[in-house]
């Protein structure tokens, strides 16, 4: 009977390569050592996943984003401190009378890894491209009527209506990067790049992408030779790598780690609050998520504090609307204190029948979200809704996101300044990433009007009350407001981590 | 053909059934028989006794657990065990011995019903492409190798894709992955027992086919099925631990070995317990199934038989 033992092995060889297969899904080179990047001076980050792709205008992937942060430049760029806009590609700008038209004035003896010079052709041809091609970023120019190039060193930025964060939309980050003129006929950017930041963009493969230091950079040549990124999936194969000196640097780092590396004498760590946010929301067109009742009653349910310190280790604020603390547009505003028994009597007032089923998409793609949600869900079962917990892989997760199939998910958002952008997209009447189906006029109203209001006092008003209703409709449940987290080398000069997390290695020091 | 050589044929008339066998039997009914003499197999009988606690604890989670699996108590997170946590707590602060324990009823159930579903399934299909040959065989054995061509865990992801995460989908892709394993040890199996002597004897005098598959093909061809059984439940478990690890299996909070697993992985370095004790429990319920399956072999090979009983007096 040898040939029936023979069967299960076949089918546990399988298995076990199966297994290993779709365990390490995004590629882990444990292989390090001395570092593919070259001479001494170069230094070697390691980050959590492989960008998708290298082309700064269609890609919305961060991964991708901490590469071309260091190899683009933008025309203004967020001050590493307070997120406000300070020159970059553009010396300095002028905005007319009526608000309608900024004028950029250009800097002098830039150029591009090529060796071609910079000029305002470069500036229309890049905003042209996400313009007329439609591409991810596009709706950060929908104010926009005319880009024109008087000059070389002139570029004029005409609006259809007054645009107040005009500086925020084209220099927030990396995604309005300006290429040279035909550089999407010339090159096949999403593998290749031209641009005019502080490092050529060498080689990327499985393993990790290679960059190298541009010595006629505008800004003077970094000090590094160059910088390898290394892809390390596991956090704690990242921290193991850091530990032992085969990277100078990660943002892979788990919270939980946070108080064990707080002693630690060979990781300098440090953490800033962050413009992220994370938060869940129900779907408008299921009942009884309909029902205002309904969601201020899972608003009261759940304790903010208790999912921030679960899910993040207290490395976050707690926050019940979406602007971070350290931002001049925060609003105080916290209506929800958890009271399971006000909860308990709006879900009777809105005649639900409990107990109530409750589907929650998450993504292992970010585990904090399968920790939150199971948080989340023990305490809502005390009010009598069952929470699902699904866990998806995050296509999967989007996809239904996109098609509007579920009852509730939770994600975050990343990487936002002003609060237009916190805001608008998500909660304006059938805005483009409104997926929860949330209509309110005067909402609607509040936003157009925040959007066009230039007075900066003003405008943090109407996107106060802004705020208050897409609170108080619980159109988003607010949750909290991450920190960021990143460890390098003690000894590493000249980074400095930014609440954006931009990772910029233009200055950076090696020990 | 799939290239399993045949098994070795019963040495000799062997229905479980009372009453059917017109020769002479020993006085102590066959299961009985190998009841005792798997007893006299030390690590089978171990891996049996094991076993046996293991699927008692699953039977009785709640009853045994010391609270509630998904009591989330984040102040008392990453305990390591003490007294009132024996298997320390996660973090969540949930305790991981009433998970481990819980993680048994959902790993053993999910097991148990895949593996009985394949055995149906599988028996079912490889008794008839066995017994009637010909264009019967050649169509459920070729659909059988289209099966049997894709990787076990691909081909569960597949099912998981399509029907969506959960326990049940769970049992229902590992069933699926398994039923050509069961079809063609059954095949072979039937294939010798077909020609036996007592079954051409009973087919001429007129026995039905029914009657022949129920009462001589099926009862004489189990000894190697019953194998198979007891080892792919340690696949079974095995393959839900994976797909919970995957995340495509049991999902959270509800704890399962293979999600708890992946749970315990970030926490390695600092809490080595939220790993260890769902690691140990796979180890053990697998190596048990494993050692009760050789175990098994031994004592329902025939050949092996004789010498063991021999040996024995």
């Amino acid at each position: 009977m040898r040939s029936n033992r023979l069967l299960p092995l076949l089918a546990a060889g399988a298995l076990v390569l199966g297994a290993c297969g779709g365990g390490g899904e995004s590629v882990d080179t444990g292989a390090g050592g001395g570092g593919s990047g070259g001479g001494g001076n170069t230094l070697v980050a390691a980050v959590s996943a492989q960008p998708d792709q290298f082309d700064p205008h269609v890609t919305t992937a961060y991964p991708s984003f901490q590469v071309l942060e260091n190899v683009y430049d933008t025309l203004v760029v967020p001050n590493a401190e307070d997120l406000t806009m300070e020159p970059s590609l553009a010396e300095s700008w002028e905005t007319s009378e009526d608000q309608l038209t900024w004028t950029f004035a250009l800097r002098d003896g830039v150029t591009f890894h090529d060796g071609s010079t910079f000029d305002s052709a470069d500036v229309v041809y890049s905003y042209r491209r996400i313009i007329d091609e439609q591409l991810s970023n596009s709706t950060r120019f929908q104010n926009v009527a005319a880009v024109e190039a008087p000059d070389p060193q002139t570029v004029v930025i005409r609006l259809s209506q007054p645009t107040p964060n005009l500086l925020e939309r084209i220099g927030a980050f990396k995604g309005m990067a300006i290429l040279p003129e035909n550089a999407a006929e010339d090159l096949d950017l999403t593998t290749e790049a031209n641009g005019t930041g502080p490092f050529r963009l060498e080689s990327s493969d499985a393993s990790g992408t290679v960059l190298s230091a541009y010595e006629d950079h505008w800004g003077g040549a970094p000090s590094v030779e160059g910088v390898e990124f290394r892809y390390i999936t596991e956090p704690a194969a990242a921290l193991t790598a850091l530990q032992n000196g085969e990277v100078q640097w990660t943002d892979n780092v788990p919270p939980q780690q946070i108080e064990s590396l707080q002693g630690d004498d060979i990781v300098e760590l440090q953490t800033t609050p962050s413009v992220d946010y994370w938060y869940l929301s129900m779907n408008y067109a299921r009942a009884p998520f309909d029902n205002r009742d309904v969601r201020r009653a899972i608003s009261y349910a759940v304790d903010r504090e208790a999912v921030a310190e679960a899910a993040r280790f207290g490395a976050a604020q707690p926050n019940q609307t979406a602007i971070p603390e350290d931002s001049f547009f925060y609003f105080d505003y916290a209506p929800f204190q958890p009271d399971p028994d006000q909860a308990r009597q709006l879900l009777q007032q809105a005649g639900v029948q409990t107990p109530l089923t409750m589907g929650l998409m998450v993504t292992d793609q970010f585990p904090e979200t399968v920790t939150a949600a199971q948080v989340i869900a023990s305490q809502l079962e005390p009010i009598g809704i069952t929470v699902e917990i699904e866990t998806l892989d995050l296509a999967t997760w989007l996809d239904r996101q996109g098609a509007g199939d579920f009852d509730a998910f939770m994600l975050g958002w990343l990487g936002n300044l002003d609060p237009a952008a916190y805001y608008q997209e998500q909660h304006q009447t059938d805005g483009p990433n409104n997926y929860q189906g949330y209509s309110n006029p005067q909402v609607d109203q509040l936003l157009q009007a925040g959007a066009t209001e230039t007075d900066q006092d003003a405008r943090k008003q109407i996107y106060d009350q802004a705020a208050q209703i897409i609170v108080d409709d619980v159109s988003y449940l607010y949750l909290y407001n991450p920190d960021v987290v990143q460890a390098w080398a003690p000894g590493l000069a000249g980074y400095q981590i930014r609440a954006d997390k931009a990772i910029n290695f233009e200055s950076v020091e090696l020990p | 053909m799939t290239g399993a050589p045949l098994p070795e044929p019963a040495v000799s008339p062997t229905a479980t059934e009372a009453g059917v066998s017109s020769t002479a039997r020993p006085p102590r009914p066959r299961w009985r028989q190998t009841l005792g003499l798997l007893a006299r197999n030390p690590t089978a009988a171990v891996a049996a006794t094991v076993l046996l606690l293991i699927v008692l604890v699953a039977v009785f989670d709640e009853a045994i657990a010391p609270t509630g699996p998904n009591e989330i108590a984040v102040q008392d997170r990453l305990q390591p065990p003490s007294l009132a946590h024996p298997f320390g707590t996660d973090d969540l602060g949930r305790d991981i011995l009433s998970r481990v324990v819980l993680g048994a009823a959902v790993s053993l159930r999910v097991g148990f019903l895949a593996v009985a579903f394949a055995l149906v399934v599988g028996a079912l299909i490889g008794l008839l492409a066995g017994y009637y040959g010909r264009w019967v065989d050649d169509v459920l054995m070729r659909l059988m190798d289209i099966l049997f061509a894709f990787p076990a865990v691909l081909l569960a992801i597949a099912v998981l894709a399509v029907r969506g995460p959960g326990a049940g989908n769970t049992a229902l892709a590992i069933g699926i992955v398994y039923i050509p394993v069961f079809a063609r040890v059954t095949r072979a199996s039937v294939l010798g027992v077909r020609e036996e002597v007592y079954v051409r004897a009973s087919r001429s005098v007129g026995a039905s086919d029914l009657r022949l598959l129920t009462r001589h093909v099926l009862p004489n061809a189990a000894p190697p099925i019953i194998v198979q059984t007891s080892i792919s439940l340690a696949f079974a478990v095995l393959a839900e631990a994976a797909l919970s690890f995957l995340g495509l299996g049991t999902q959270p909070p509800n704890p399962s070995w293979g999600l708890m697993l992946a749970e315990g992985r970030g926490f390695i370095d600092l809490a080595w317990w939220l790993a260890f004790f769902p690691g140990m429990a796979i180890f053990l319920t697998v190596l048990c199934f494993n050692l009760l399956g050789d175990g098994l072999r031994d004592v329902l090979d025939p050949r092996q038989r004789t010498l063991m009983a021999g040996s024995g007096r």
